[in-house]
């Protein structure tokens, strides 16, 4: 028995449609939908979630039919972008907000092991706004866990945050979330978020899934043209790690040595992702803050609304963004030699550990 | 600066300061009716009396459009009227815009003895409405019930929706939604709703005047002074309610004012 099964889920709401989703999420699992804005993925959270009604379907918990219950009964944990905490409540009366309709016994006990295990103990009394974005995070997972929520559903909760504090607050939610079992579905639209939390990944487009699988699978075979193009918005490459000097580390990638950041220990196994447009196109080479910086030939031009894909083989090929009139100031061509040069922080740099967690 | 902006900011300047004077000069000119002279008119017992009656029944007011108006914005912040929605915001601002006179007469053809609910009240419990302080709350209820919806609709309206998304998932049902989140979350809004209802109650002269002159109200007293005695009595009653009036509105606005 799946934890949270959809079957054929249509919706319309407003003018948006979602299309015939299917999928399911076993035990344990964290499943992410990855998807542009406008694809849907906030609707079909909050449809799952019974927020937002479904005109035809089957929406199961734990084998439980639950497309026709209200949301309060669906036994759901919903994680909000904003948060929602209540700003007028203290950390403590906002994460109590639930207890009095869970049912749970023994809730003082409840709540001091939740508050334990978030270590939030020195901020019961303060009120949401004063508080940092990661301790915000904590209080509102907090709210949600301790109502024991059979799945937990998680809207780009960490869309709000900086990209290295990000990393660490999804590494902290994955762990709470694998450590009590929830499985849960996780929404973004960042690919390399994606990789890093997902157990399986479904694009998300125009209100439909158009690929579900596991994170290698998807970013490697992706079986659709629709797929590929999301994600060939992405340079995704797999690499060795090399060495790490106080967080700065080499890689190799296909026998280049490309810098980046983060942590990782020598030999292990990584995904980076580079965004195209964080990518430089250069006829000459000079001295740049830039950490990588390699020669190679334009293989492609491809041009994509008022943007220009480039790609470029540096002994792997790694794509490009410029705009029209760089292209035209350039005066690139296909078969040309360049320069390509990104700095070490354009880098998102994820181990591929996947099965063993830090708990 | 540029020149011609320092020449802007000064005509929008002296602009405003004659708008600040149109409002208060008559106010402070009223002022001087605060004497040791005129203080006699508080001596007078219907004077008192009409003061009791303006603060009393005005506050009852603002209360009665607490009870009906805030479910009621409640609903319509939610946008639970559907199509119907447009038209009945409009409804609820019409007394704006009718002539309080109009009114007053609107609701005497409803309250006066042979009006539906005047004749039901005479013939059930033989109790004439018109001419008693039950008029006088309905009066100042017509006119100044907008107040108090349109500024909780608004306070409700602004309410984060993930709020209520959020206590719904955490299983709360809506009449706990509505008092833990919504409530709190719109006092503000609610008690300024709350205000100038009653203000605009207490100041409430032509809907009161057609369905009750008797009991009289500080307005109707301020008239029948100015139409049966002097310029001066008037004056000086008129001066003690703008006294009266000034510190409630004043003490209030601060007090929520501090809370914000």
């Amino acid at each position: 028995m799946s934890a949270v099964s959809l079957k054929k889920v249509n919706a319309s709401i407003e003018k948006f449609n979602l299309i015939d989703i299917s999928f399911t999420v076993s035990k344990g699992e964290i499943l992410v939908i990855l998807g542009d804005n406008g694809a849907g993925k906030t609707k079909l959270l909050e449809t799952i979630a019974g927020l937002l009604p479904i005109k035809s379907g089957k929406i199961e918990i734990f084998g439980k039919d639950v497309t026709h219950l209200s949301p309060s009964k669906r036994k759901i944990g919903f994680i909000f972008q904003n948060l929602a905490l209540f700003p007028h409540m203290n950390v403590k009366k906002n994460i109590m907000y639930g207890l009095k309709y869970s049912g749970v016994k023994d809730k003082n006990r409840l709540f001091e092991e939740i508050v334990g295990t978030f270590g939030i103990e020195k901020f019961l009394d303060r009120f949401p706004q004063t508080l940092s974005g990661g301790e915000k995070q904590k209080v509102a997972l907090a709210r949600t866990l301790i109502t024991d929520p059979q799945v937990v559903l998680l809207d780009e909760p960490t869309s709000a945050l900086s990209m290295k504090e990000k990393e660490r607050i999804d590494m902290e939610i994955k762990s709470s979330l694998k450590k009590l079992e929830k499985p849960a579905i996780f929404v973004t639209h960042n690919e390399s978020e994606a990789f890093l939390l997902g157990d399986r990944i479904a694009i998300m487009e125009r209100g439909e899934i158009t690929q579900i699988g596991k994170s290698e699978e998807i970013f490697y075979h992706p079986t659709s043209e629709n797929v590929a193009r999301f994600l060939g918005t992405t340079n995704v490459f797999n690499g060795t790690v090399l060495k790490n000097e106080n967080g700065s580390i080499t890689l190799n990638v296909n026998g280049e040595k490309i810098m980046a950041l983060g942590n990782a220990t020598k030999d292990d196994e990584v995904t980076i992702f580079i965004r195209p447009e964080d990518i430089v196109l250069m006829k000459k080479p000079c001295e740049t803050s830039a950490r990588n910086l390699f020669q190679g030939k334009v293989v492609n031009i491809l041009k994509k609304g008022s943007l220009i894909e480039v790609e470029v083989d540096i002994g792997f090929e790694i794509v490009s963004f410029i705009t029209k009139g760089s292209l035209e100031k350039f005066d690139i061509n296909t078969g040309k030699e360049i320069y390509v040069e990104f700095k070490a922080t354009a880098v998102h740099m994820v181990k591929n550990q996947k099965k063993k967690l830090n708990l | 600066m540029r020149k011609s902006d320092k020449l802007t900011y000064t005509i929008f300047f002296i602009i405003s300061a004659i708008v600040l004077t149109f409002i208060l000069l008559p106010l402070a000119r009223l002022l001087f009716f605060l004497n040791p002279q005129s203080a006699s008119v508080l001596k007078d017992r219907s004077v008192l009396m009409s003061f009791w009656n303006s603060l009393s029944l005005s506050f009852i007011t603002a209360v009665v459009s607490l009870v009906l108006g805030v479910p009621f914005a409640f609903l319509m912040s939610k946008r639970s009227f559907g199509k119907f929605e447009r038209f009945i915001e409009t409804i609820v601002d019409v007394p704006l815009a009718v002539p309080h006179t109009v009114a007053g007469i609107a609701l005497l053809f409803i309250l006066g003895r042979r009006g539906v609910l005047g004749a039901l009240l005479y013939n059930s419990f033989d109790f004439k409405i018109t001419g008693t302080r039950v008029a006088i709350v309905f009066a100042m209820l017509f006119v100044s019930l907008p107040y108090t919806v349109d500024s909780a609709r608004e306070g409700f309206k602004s309410v984060d929706p993930s709020l209520e998304k959020a206590a719904v998932v955490l299983g709360a049902p809506l009449h706990d939604i509505f008092r833990t989140i919504y409530l709190p979350l719109s006092k503000s809004s609610i008690l300024s709703g709350f205000m100038l209802t009653w203000a605009r109650s207490i100041s409430e002269f032509g809907a009161v005047v057609i369905l009750a002159y008797y009991p009289m109200t500080a307005p109707v007293k301020i008239y029948d002074a100015f139409t049966q005695y002097s310029l001066s009595t008037s004056g000086a009653i008129a001066a003690y309610l703008l006294l009266i009036c000034m510190s409630i509105f004043l003490t209030l606005r601060f007090a929520i004012g501090e809370k914000k």
